[in-house]
């Protein structure tokens, strides 16, 4: 009965608390956190585990092309002489470096339009959802791979094709998102707005967006992990069709070689997707688990 | 010449399986219903009146699971039919009437629709006699123009409307025993009158027996002719509606009759009944409501009580009942 | 009588969302280089002169807008012009009509087959949450949606196509007829349709078990469920009917969603196993900067989509009688 009462006082435990200990107990989210911790550690130190130095043809010299994999080349190499396995650890700052990027991109698009949609509705809000729509209904790659084709083109070629990537992924993805996002800021107004507006009187807008806010940030932040997730795919689908950044070292190029060579090298391939696979599965696992933790229909 | 029992519940147990633990949202519930009577089940939320209700129709969703205990109804023990023979009782013998019409009626089916799948699976009958049948139904719960309302879908309709709505299903293969979960908490009070009498005058003019679940002590007062007050998943007292208003013998049913703010009293204090609804997975051992009840002696926190008789048609389960003289505050201003 | 309404409204709002698009394919793709520049350049032999001939011919040199209503007028003929570097400069619609038919076939052979399979697993998986068969389910399918398709299609010709020798690992059909298979023109383009089929499959069933999944385990949460079983319905009434109506509703989202990618991604499927379709000669086209063809496969497309858009927008308001009657 004491301890009854002691919860009682102590104001109930923070919603992020709460969040954070389910979080703790879902094995499959930490193992997602996990993985993904393991390629930022690759990518991080990636000079120091990668045993030859980027892009290096030193087996090119020693005739030693087209290895399966050994002991001086984990992963084997591939057509040209690059060790399979240092190429591979290179590639995943190139992947994260997408993932990120195309998601922050898109996200903030994503979240500017929903949340300004969803709060101010009317006329805004029409023409807001009609450009969402627009967004929406445009054949992806077809538009994605003729753009692309467009900005390598007329840019400088160079350091900034990933990135030029990145920003094309990003400015294509956000509308699915912007959609969702609206979705649940209306919702949060028809419950939130009510009670504000009464308790607080005359109440400043910034005031209820500050509440509005907060609670559809969850629905970002598992959105965003998962955005992280399908934009990594969308560069390794691109590069393996040809249309990525050739000076950059990415997972998807390296598969793009490799789909020529499949039969005699199965090393070059299987790898490299390996990769994206793993790093993609630790964000979706991440985002779910964030998703079930941060639920607040779940609430004990 | 004692009245026609319909139904019997003996010793009720329906716990919930979850992460969290064992949850015995029903723990030894009795309580059984006259023909024609209307039974109120009162209680806070989370006292197990929803579950009680549920478990007599064997729909307890996932993970609660019926433990113990008998459910008799018209002589037979519900417990041990199957699945089949359940699923000709459901909305035929027992109907249901749930507590919120805007989640209770399915959102993309017009109500011609559900109310003739009712109708046509109960009974042999074309669909055109289903639907004649459905339009009488909807001039019984007073609708206005049946003929038109029914090909609208439920979000087309105004709560109270809805709410017709799911009564109407509910009677719609003439039960004998209708059970009605909060039918009229999520409607506008105004309404909520309507419903009620909606509710009374069909229920003498079918001949049924309710069971009308609530919360609130006002609804049960003017509807119900005996009342059973739950608390923690158990049954703290049985009674006429009179002597659970006047002569009630439980601390419990003192304290929630005492938190209902009446007009009727001169000078009053809101009074709350302090401490929290207790934890179902560890609930406190002995008498549930112990650690809140001012009256408590240490054999209420040993030995569980028994509901046990202690005037006419009145049951208490409370190791003090007989010696305690509660009053309500209506009394104790009388005294004063 | 409102739903022709609604079509018609739709339809209003996807014609000029068609040209929008058509413009803007148009303008990228001539602000993405020249293509003469590009088909010239390993030959040394070729003069300015004659690159300016090309050019003209082409019809290059006039300036964007021109062109564009140039094109405009030609296709509302049903003129989709020529390829510049395909196939020696044959039609553009002869090219699309040979390949449409080949990435159609692919595409929808796939998806009825995952809708088919995934709509019961999801189905079965939601009803026996948490048994060894829902997490089985779940894994693969969660699993399903991190590999990249091009990647399941290496694998699965690595094995059965290379190390187990059961299907052919590129083409629609043998090279030589008297290669096909038992002789059959459709037995052999069959056996070929196989290994890109199920990788296809795969690749869509996944994330459609999982969202058939959560969407039937929240349905089946709902009071409307409860209420229907209290009035005596079999279970099978129940989440077949019931449950199931309001539970697709987000798939048919999603697949109305995905349709915007079907046509798009079959690029990637194609490339892999060299099938030849429509997508893989777009990603040729776009390559070369051969406009026509460019133009001829978004147009084609983009008209898939939007009706496919439209199949999508009826199927959710017959399903979903809110969405109709506002």
């Amino acid at each position: 009965m004491n301890k009854q009462k002691e919860r009682t006082r102590s104001k109930g435990v923070s919603q992020w608390n709460i969040a954070w200990r389910r979080f703790k107990k879902n094995k499959a989210a930490l193992a997602g956190a996990f993985i993904i911790g393991f390629v930022v550690f690759l990518s991080a130190f990636d000079s120091l585990v990668a045993p030859y130095p980027p892009n290096d043809i030193s087996a090119f010299y020693t005739r030693e092309t087209r290895v399966p994999p050994s002991f001086e080349h984990l992963f084997g190499t591939d057509y040209v002489g690059h060790d399979v396995f240092s190429q591979v650890v290179y590639g995943a700052r190139s992947a994260l470096y997408v993932g990120f990027g195309a998601a922050a991109i898109a996200m903030s698009l994503a979240i500017l339009v929903g949340l300004v949609s969803g709060y101010y509705g009317g006329i805004v809000d029409n023409i807001l959802m009609r450009i969402t729509e627009i967004f929406l209904v445009i054949p992806f790659l077809l538009i994605l791979l003729v753009f692309l084709k467009v900005i390598t083109a007329v840019a400088p070629s160079g350091a900034g094709g990933l990135s030029i990537v990145t920003i094309m992924i990003g400015v294509f993805s956000w509308a699915s998102n912007a959609r969702i996002i609206r979705g649940e800021v209306l919702r949060v107004k028809e419950e939130e707005y009510i009670e504000a507006s009464k308790s607080l009187g005359a109440s400043n807008t910034r005031i209820v967006f500050r509440h509005i806010f907060p609670n559809v940030l969850h629905t970002i932040i598992v959105l965003t992990t998962l955005m992280i997730a399908s934009a990594i795919l969308v560069e390794a689908a691109v590069s393996f069709l040809g249309f990525g950044d050739p000076n950059a070292i990415t997972w998807g190029q390296q598969l793009q070689k490799a789909n020529e060579a499949v039969k005699e090298a199965w090393w070059e391939g299987i790898f490299p997707g390996f990769f994206i696979t793993l790093l993609v599965l630790g964000f979706s696992l991440l985002g779910n688990g964030l998703r079930d933790a941060l639920d607040p229909r779940l609430r004990e | 010449m004692a009245p026609k029992e319909i139904l019997r519940i003996e010793n009720l147990k329906t716990y919930f399986d979850t992460f969290a633990g064992l949850v015995k949202a029903v723990d030894g519930v009795s309580i059984d219903v006259r023909e024609g009577e209307t039974l109120g089940l009162v209680g806070e939320s989370g006292s197990g009146k929803s579950v009680t209700a549920l478990s007599i129709l064997r729909i307890v969703p996932r993970p609660g699971k019926i433990i113990d205990g008998k459910i008799i109804y018209k002589g037979e023990n519900l417990l041990n039919k199957t699945e089949n023979e359940m699923q000709k009782i459901r909305g035929k013998e027992i109907g249901y009437i749930f507590q919120d019409p805007a989640t209770s009626l399915n959102p993309v089916f017009n109500i011609a629709e559900q109310l003739t799948e009712v109708i046509r699976h109960h009974q042999n009958v074309t669909k055109k006699e289903a639907l004649k049948q459905a339009i009488n139904l909807f001039r019984l719960v007073e609708i206005p123009d049946p003929e038109i309302k029914i090909w609208n879908y439920p979000h087309q309709l105004s709560g109270g409307m809805k709410q017709r709505m799911a009564v109407a299903r509910a009677l719609s293969c003439q039960p004998s025993l209708l059970l009605a979960d909060e039918p009229t908490t999520n409607l506008d009070v105004t309404i909520q009158a309507q419903i009620l009498q909606l509710m009374k005058n069909l229920k003498d003019k079918l001949g049924m027996s309710m069971i009308l679940i609530t919360h609130d002590m006002g609804i049960v007062a003017g509807v119900a002719d005996r009342i059973a007050v739950l608390y923690a998943g158990r049954v703290c007292e049985i009674a006429e509606t009179k002597t659970i208003f006047y002569n009630q013998r439980h601390p419990y049913t003192n304290a929630l009759l005492k938190a209902v703010p009446s007009l009727a009293l001169r000078k009053q204090k809101l009074a709350v009944i302090p401490g929290n609804i207790p934890n179902l997975i560890e609930p406190p051992s002995g008498c549930r409501f112990h650690p809140r009840c001012k009256y408590a002696k240490p054999i209420c926190s040993k030995e569980i009580p028994l509901l046990e008789e202690v005037g006419f048609e009145h049951c208490v389960a409370c190791h003090r009942a007989k010696e305690l003289d509660l009053k309500t505050p209506l009394e104790a201003e009388k005294d004063e | 009588m409102s739903m022709l309404r609604y079509l018609i409204r739709r339809l209003l709002y996807l014609i000029p969302l068609f040209f929008g698009i058509l413009i803007i394919v148009f303008v990228a793709t001539r602000l993405a280089g020249n293509p003469v520049q590009l088909m010239t350049i390993q030959n040394p032999n070729i003069t300015p002169e004659f690159r300016q001939r090309l050019t003209e011919y082409y019809g290059l040199d006039k300036p964007v807008y021109y062109q564009f209503f140039l094109f405009i007028g030609q296709l509302l003929q049903g003129n989709l012009g020529n390829s510049y570097a395909i196939r020696g400069g044959i039609s553009v619609a002869t090219l699309i009509g040979d390949y449409a038919w080949l990435t159609i076939q692919l595409q929808f052979l796939a998806l009825v087959l995952s809708l088919l399979i995934a709509i019961p697993v999801g189905i079965i998986s939601a009803q026996k949450q948490y048994s060894k068969l829902d997490v089985t389910v779940t894994t693969t399918s969660l699993l399903g949606t991190c590999i990249p398709v091009f990647y399941m299609g290496i694998i699965a010709i690595i094995i059965f196509s290379y190390f187990l020798g059961w299907f052919p690992a590129s083409g629609a059909n043998a090279i030589l007829a008297e290669r096909y298979l038992f002789g059959s023109f459709e037995i052999d383009r069959l056996w070929h349709l196989m290994l890109p089929t199920a990788v296809l499959t795969f690749a869509i069933l996944a994330p459609v078990v999982l969202l058939v999944r959560s969407s039937m385990l929240e349905v089946l949460r709902q009071d409307y469920i409860l209420a229907a079983r209290a009035s005596g319905l079999s279970e099978r009434t129940v989440v077949f009917k019931h449950a199931l109506r309001n539970a697709l509703i987000p798939v048919v989202t999603y697949v109305g969603l995905y349709f915007g990618g079907i046509l798009a991604g079959a690029p990637i499927t194609e490339t892999v196993f060299n099938w030849p379709g429509v997508g893989r000669l777009f990603v040729e086209a776009t390559t070369k900067l051969d406009f026509p063809v460019i133009m001829g496969v978004t147009v084609f497309i983009t008209i898939m989509t939007l009706i496919a858009n439209l199949i999508t927008d009826i199927a959710y308001g017959y399903i979903d009688p809110r969405i109709r009657l506002e």
